[in-house]
């Protein structure tokens, strides 16, 4: 291979100074390996919390909305060209429930993005046991498919979720309800909603999810015992709940849905706005410390450059006695910023994997939270090479240009 | 003889604080193969000449061509790649690389100039080296050799592309007799035997004397071209 003779003097001219090389190597191996460290803990973070966000949330959630009133009944009843105007108009009482479900669902199977469709009667409760009683909601499912979309057997504290669909009148309760109420598996509760009668419940089984609020108000029953509950017919269903092979398009087919069907169809970015919010301050922040980091390695480069460059301004004067070009001396010179950025780049990738995967093994044990949660993604170790590149190009360039600029009859005349 | 410098007109201005006229219209011409002195008290403009004459300063009036090609107004690149190809410096000191070996000094400027292979330009900077006897020290860094020995090899270095012309800055002003002697020989066969042209500003009088020819300089001005 043919080395020129600029990249020669530039390993040189490293290799004389291995310390300062070292250090300033080492400001770049800081930055980058920070970068790769924070970049997976965030990554890991934010996608552990678009987990857990799914545990309780669908990709997509379909459900029929209240409307106000307006004026379209009488426009086809008077079937004149007047304006109608309804002077205030007031929210309509609606059944709440979809029409024809399992229409419905069958029709949103044939989309191939989507994975599970279930159905869901949501009912609004008041948990009686003894003289204690706390309002609650109970969501009316088919838990065999619950659980494949929602992971509830992870989430079981006792109890059998199946006992769902053994136990007539089985609930499978949240662990705030079970303490309030001081319930085991195996007790009665009542259940009352708002239109149906009191209906008497087993306790078959106690979950706890790591939101308090979910724990402390839900509680899982049969399709069928909801929709007893609220005292209405088999068709009754609330929700249609929805999850895709990629969430990430979650928001079109939305969309899509919301067309086809005519009902309110929510994605999950909407539902859970607060945590798109944290992944956005979350992501401000951790830029601006790598930012920082990277600078303050930059500006560790160029005091290393600048000083390299008083130290050899009369070398250089000769150099360019002896015909080496203004881009010549450039080029020695932004050469050895790239080849301490690419150390460092190099050692600084290794040492982030490193620090990635040791801080992946401190346990936290918080919920179902066991260990802190770290991803591995590649793109992460691409741009922090590229990022560690560009700021020694950077930091090594105006150096570089000063040298290239020495003139050499004023430095060697004295 | 073919001309191997040729300056007309040659004006130079120093803009420090006030204006001072350093060159006043120089001309002067040196032919292929001749060993030129340049002699003058201090401050008479004498290595301003020089420099002038080496491309390296590029702020001056007048027209100058090396080897009948007329290089005023160049551009730096074009100078920089002229100096590489046919000038050869010896400065009073040896401005070598310490970083490097000698024979990667001597060896860098054929290497920039990147008309031969490396093996080529390692053998012809070890065959210089030993023209000035140096060769033994050839893998020594530049900074443990002693004054006479980095002299010698820094004229090496500025044979190493075969200039047309060397351009000596007072190149034995630091050297003890018997190293003058020794350079002052070697520079002597370049001119006879090899046809290389040599320009040197001297301040030592039988260094001087013994060189082809003589120009004196006072106040800026050619007092005498020798001839």
């Amino acid at each position: 291979m043919k080395i020129s003779v600029n990249t020669e003097i530039a390993v040189t001219y490293l290799s004389a100074r291995k310390k300062q090389t070292a250090v300033a190597a080492l400001g770049v191996m800081f930055g980058i390996s920070m970068f790769i460290f924070m970049q997976s803990l965030m990554k890991g973070t934010n996608d552990y919390f678009e987990k857990m966000s799914f545990n309780s949330t669908p990709h997509i959630r379909l459900y029929s909305e209240n409307k106000v009133a307006d004026a379209h009944m009488l426009t086809s009843f008077l079937k004149d060209p007047s304006v109608k105007i309804l002077t205030n108009p007031k929210q309509l009482i609606q059944t709440q429930g979809l029409n024809n479900p399992y229409g419905l669902i069958r029709e949103i199977q044939r989309n191939p993005q989507i994975t599970n469709v279930t159905p869901q009667v949501t009912a609004d409760v008041i948990y009686t046991s003894g003289s204690v009683q706390i309002n609650g909601n109970v969501a009316g499912v088919n838990i065999d498919q619950e659980d494949k979309m929602f992971d509830v057997q992870g989430n079981m504290l006792s109890g059998d979720l199946h006992d769902l669909n053994r136990v007539n009148n089985g609930l499978l309760i949240g662990k705030g309800v079970a303490d309030k109420l001081s319930l085991h598996v195996g007790d009665n509760i009542t259940v009352t909603s708002g239109t149906g009668s009191p209906t008497i419940m087993k306790v078959v089984g106690i979950f706890a999810t790591t939101v308090k609020q979910v724990d402390d108000t839900k509680s899982y029953a049969n399709i069928v015992q909801a929709q007893n509950l609220l005292g209405k017919d088999r068709s009754y269903v609330t929700d249609i709940k929805i999850n895709l092979k990629d969430y990430n398009n979650a928001p079109a087919v939305a969309r899509e849905l919301e067309t086809i069907t005519g009902y309110k169809a929510e994605d999950w970015v909407k539902a859970n706005e607060q945590l798109k919010a944290a992944f956005k301050i979350r992501a401000v922040i951790l830029n601006s410390v790598i930012g920082v980091i990277l600078l303050v390695a930059g500006f560790g480069i160029y005091n290393i450059l600048n000083m390299t460059i008083y130290e050899k301004i009369k070398e250089i004067a000769i150099l360019k006695a002896q015909g080496f070009s203004g881009q010549a001396v450039t080029s020695i010179f932004l050469q050895q910023a790239i080849y301490i950025g690419l150390i460092g780049g190099i050692v600084g990738i290794i040492c982030g994997f490193g620090i990635t995967l040791m801080v992946s093994r401190i346990y936290i044990g918080a919920g179902t939270l066991k260990y802190l949660p770290m991803s591995f993604y590649i793109p992460h170790y691409i741009e922090a090479i590229c990022f560690g590149i560009l700021t020694t190009v950077a930091a090594g360039y105006f150096p570089a240009r000063k040298a290239s600029r020495v003139d050499p009859v004023t430095i060697i005349r004295g | 003889m073919e001309t191997a410098l040729k300056g007309t007109g040659i004006n130079k201005v120093f803009h420090d604080a006030v204006n001072l006229q350093v060159l006043k219209n120089v001309s002067l011409e040196v032919k292929t193969g001749e060993f030129v002195s340049i002699v003058g008290k201090s401050g008479c403009g004498k290595s301003t000449l020089l420099y002038v004459l080496s491309t390296m300063d590029t702020d001056y009036e007048g027209q100058l061509e090396l080897n009948e090609t007329k290089v005023t107004g160049k551009s730096l690149n074009e100078l920089a790649r002229i100096r590489n190809e046919s000038i050869g410096f010896v400065f009073q000191f040896h401005y070598l690389l310490p970083d490097f070996t000698c024979l990667k000094n001597v060896m860098i400027p054929a290497l920039r100039l990147g008309k031969l292979s490396k093996k080529e330009v390692e053998a012809r900077a070890y065959e210089k080296l030993k023209m000035f006897g140096v060769e033994d020290q050839a893998l020594k860094k530049a900074n443990k050799l002693s004054g006479g020995q980095q002299q010698r090899v820094a004229i090496a270095r500025a044979l190493i592309n075969e200039p047309t012309i060397i351009m000596g800055d007072e190149p034995t002003g630091n050297l003890d007799s018997k190293n003058t002697g020794i350079v002052f020989d070697l520079f002597q066969k370049l001119t006879k035997e090899f046809g290389q042209t040599i320009i040197t500003v001297t301040h030592d009088e039988d260094f001087a004397k013994r060189s082809d020819r003589i120009i004196e300089m006072a106040d800026g001005e050619i007092k005498s071209h020798g001839h």
